[in-house]
């Protein structure tokens, strides 16, 4: 009887996800042609080195965009990403301002790199955008056609791309499968908005309308939160048909587990029960149930491999049409697919994420709950292992 | 204060990257003066043996490409990065014994100097061009097992001829040098990207080659700093 359920579950999921990629091609047949074109300041918090920073940051300096201004925020001088920045700016004079101000409070990082760029922007539109994102030079317009007057907020769908590492390419592998696709399903057939911190545009007087900066600046996952609040407001979050990239290079094996351990901890904390579908959009990890449960029989592993095959062939068109080529990352396909589905375990262990160096603890739509004391039983942990250690 | 890095390796000896690749990632991060530093290798050892068999090293006859490829990469890491690219070698004696092994880097070679020569041409050699002579890993490494003394052990004699001590070699420090308050640089000796979060030199100086030169041997203006990303 659970043999017949999991393998329902299967069908389930190898439909689901193939509803997934019908979303992600429905979006990118999309086109939006606009010539409202008002300027822009695109803000870009910096914190330490990426992968790629330099071209990353370049890139937003060469869009063929009529009037826009960069700024480039950070909270210290001696963070070795001003040295990047100083570089652009010397390049683009007339186009960069570094903004460094660390003393606003505001317990979100990245909120709090941002608030004094935003209060220097010349601008009445604004566009977020992370360091780790590489643009063409048709990023901005491209944009900027999506916003109307209905429209609050225009976020744009991400590949990863550049992958060397192992752990860079479990990362990309991610990104162009689970991520994207899930991001695609939720905009085109269940009409959730989904807003993305890579690439965010709003309108200054929306923003300030549903609260600024002071609505999120506790908040983990504020792109999720400006999504929400633009949404309950009755503006419109649209997403972008344009593919920014994400670059990941040299990432560690541990970073890859970092970043979605953390995404998933804000994932479960956003969507609570709905957290629980989450499974079905892994149909490999479903199925390698049903060898377990039929003791390895001849028709369980066809079942598997069948699967197996099934979701390499999606991936490998998912990777097709938006143009992020496989390669030899095609055998990490399953061990990827393994890996995200422990991970998904995780959230119900612990509320603790570590992100840029900080250690978080969050509530309920990723509140940050500050948590400068650590519990007893982790500093006679730490003192053992110092002791060890010597 | 400019951000430097001068030992640095590609796939011209044992570095996992391509000489461009390299170039690439630290201009990416800020970086404003490195120095690629391939090895030459002894061939009078076993070891060194090895290293020419399965071309770890430079050699005489592919010195001149390598050269040339510095050359164009430093153009391209100037124009796009305006990051200075400073040739260079690492004269790598290698032997079964630490106490007989030593590495020193060469800035600003010019010409082939072949590893086998004793220290003192090598030295002579160096000076001839006008390269800066710097000692690397002079100490003990934790968790390695070949470490590099002979120059250290032997520093009485070979002393004059050294521009300036590596204090810091990726995540190592060798505080025997800051006690002999001999000049020093720290170094990230890359071979691979995470090599690239390591100890670095500060320098206080223009960005061209003549004033690099001098500030590293005069010791004035230089710092160390742990490179975190």
């Amino acid at each position: 009887m659970f043999l017949w359920i999991i393998l329902a579950l299967v069908l389930v999921s190898i439909t689901i996800y193939f509803l997934q990629i019908l979303a992600l091609r429905k979006k990118l047949s999309e086109n939006s042609h606009s010539s409202f074109l008002p300027p822009v300041s695109i803000i870009k918090p910096l914190k330490g080195i990426d992968d790629n920073l330099f071209d990353n940051l370049e890139s937003f300096c060469k869009q063929d965009y009529p009037e826009y201004e960069v700024i480039f925020s950070l909270q210290d001088i001696n963070d070795p990403a001003y040295r990047v920045a100083e570089k652009i700016k010397n390049k683009y004079p007339h186009l960069v301002r570094i903004i460094v101000d660390g003393s606003e409070r505001a317990l979100n990082p990245k909120v709090k790199n941002m608030i004094s760029a935003y209060r220097n922007s010349k601008y009445d539109y604004f566009l977020i955008s992370d360091s780790n994102v590489y643009v063409e030079k048709d990023y901005l317009k491209k944009t900027v056609s999506c916003m109307t007057e209905n429209t609050g907020l225009v976020t744009n769908l991400i590949v990863g791309v550049s992958g060397r590492s192992i752990g860079a390419k479990l990362e990309n592998l991610q990104l162009n499968s689970f991520v994207i696709l899930a991001t695609c399903l939720l905009d085109q057939f269940l009409k959730i908005p989904c807003s993305i911190g890579k690439s965010m545009l709003m309108r200054k007087r929306d923003f300030e309308e549903i609260g600024g900066f002071d609505a999120i600046k506790d908040i983990l996952a504020e792109d999720y939160m400006l999504g929400k609040l633009m949404h309950e407001k009755g503006k419109g979050v649209v997403l972008s048909s344009y593919m920014v990239k994400n670059v990941n290079e040299y990432w560690s094996f541990s970073r890859f587990l970092n970043r979605h351990t953390r995404w998933a901890k804000i994932r479960w904390k956003i969507g609570g029960i709905k957290y629980f579908t989450e499974p079905l959009s892994n149909p490999l990890f479903l199925s390698s149930f049903i060898p377990l449960l039929d003791n390895f029989s001849r028709m369980s592993l066809t079942v598997f491999l069948m699967t197996l095959l099934v979701k390499i062939s999606f991936d490998f068109y998912t990777s097709r049409l938006i143009k992020a080529p496989l390669n030899t990352s095609v055998l990490l396909i399953p061990i990827k697919d393994l890996i995200t589905a422990i991970i998904w375990f995780v959230p119900f262990i612990s509320c603790r994420l570590s992100w840029r160096g900080n250690i978080y603890k969050i509530g309920k739509d990723t509140m940050i709950i500050q948590d400068n004391n650590l519990s007893s039983v982790r500093i006679i942990f730490n003192k053992l292992k110092t002791a060890f250690n010597h | 204060m400019l951000l430097c890095d001068f030992h640095i390796h590609t796939k011209y000896s044992d570095g996992s990257l391509e000489l461009r690749k390299v170039v690439d990632i630290f201009g990416q991060a800020g970086f404003d003066v490195i120095a690629i530093t391939d090895h030459v290798v002894n061939g009078d050892s076993l070891i060194g043996k090895f290293a020419h068999r399965f071309r770890f090293t430079i050699t005489e006859k592919n010195f001149n490409e390598y050269m040339e490829n510095i050359k164009y990469e430093a153009q391209r890491a100037w124009n796009k990065y305006e990051m200075l690219v400073i040739p260079g070698v690492e004269i790598s004696k290698n032997y079964l014994s630490s106490e007989k092994s030593a590495h020193l880097l060469i800035l600003d070679i010019k010409d082939f100097i072949p590893a086998c020569e004793s220290y003192e041409n090598i030295f002579l050699e160096a000076k001839k061009q006008n390269a800066l002579i710097v000692a690397c890993h002079p100490h003990h490494m934790r968790g390695e097992i070949r470490n590099t003394l002979y120059l250290w052990n032997n520093r009485h004699i070979y002393g004059k001829y050294i521009d300036a001590w590596e204090i810091a070699n990726r995540d190592d420090v060798f505080n025997v040098v800051s006690l002999k308050k001999y000049p020093y640089i720290a170094n990230s000796d890359f071979h691979k990207p995470i090599h690239l979060y390591s100890w670095k030199t500060l320098l206080k100086t223009e960005k061209d080659i003549i004033s690099i030169k001098k500030c590293i041997k005069h010791n004035k203006g230089v710092a160390i700093t742990l490179f975190r990303g």
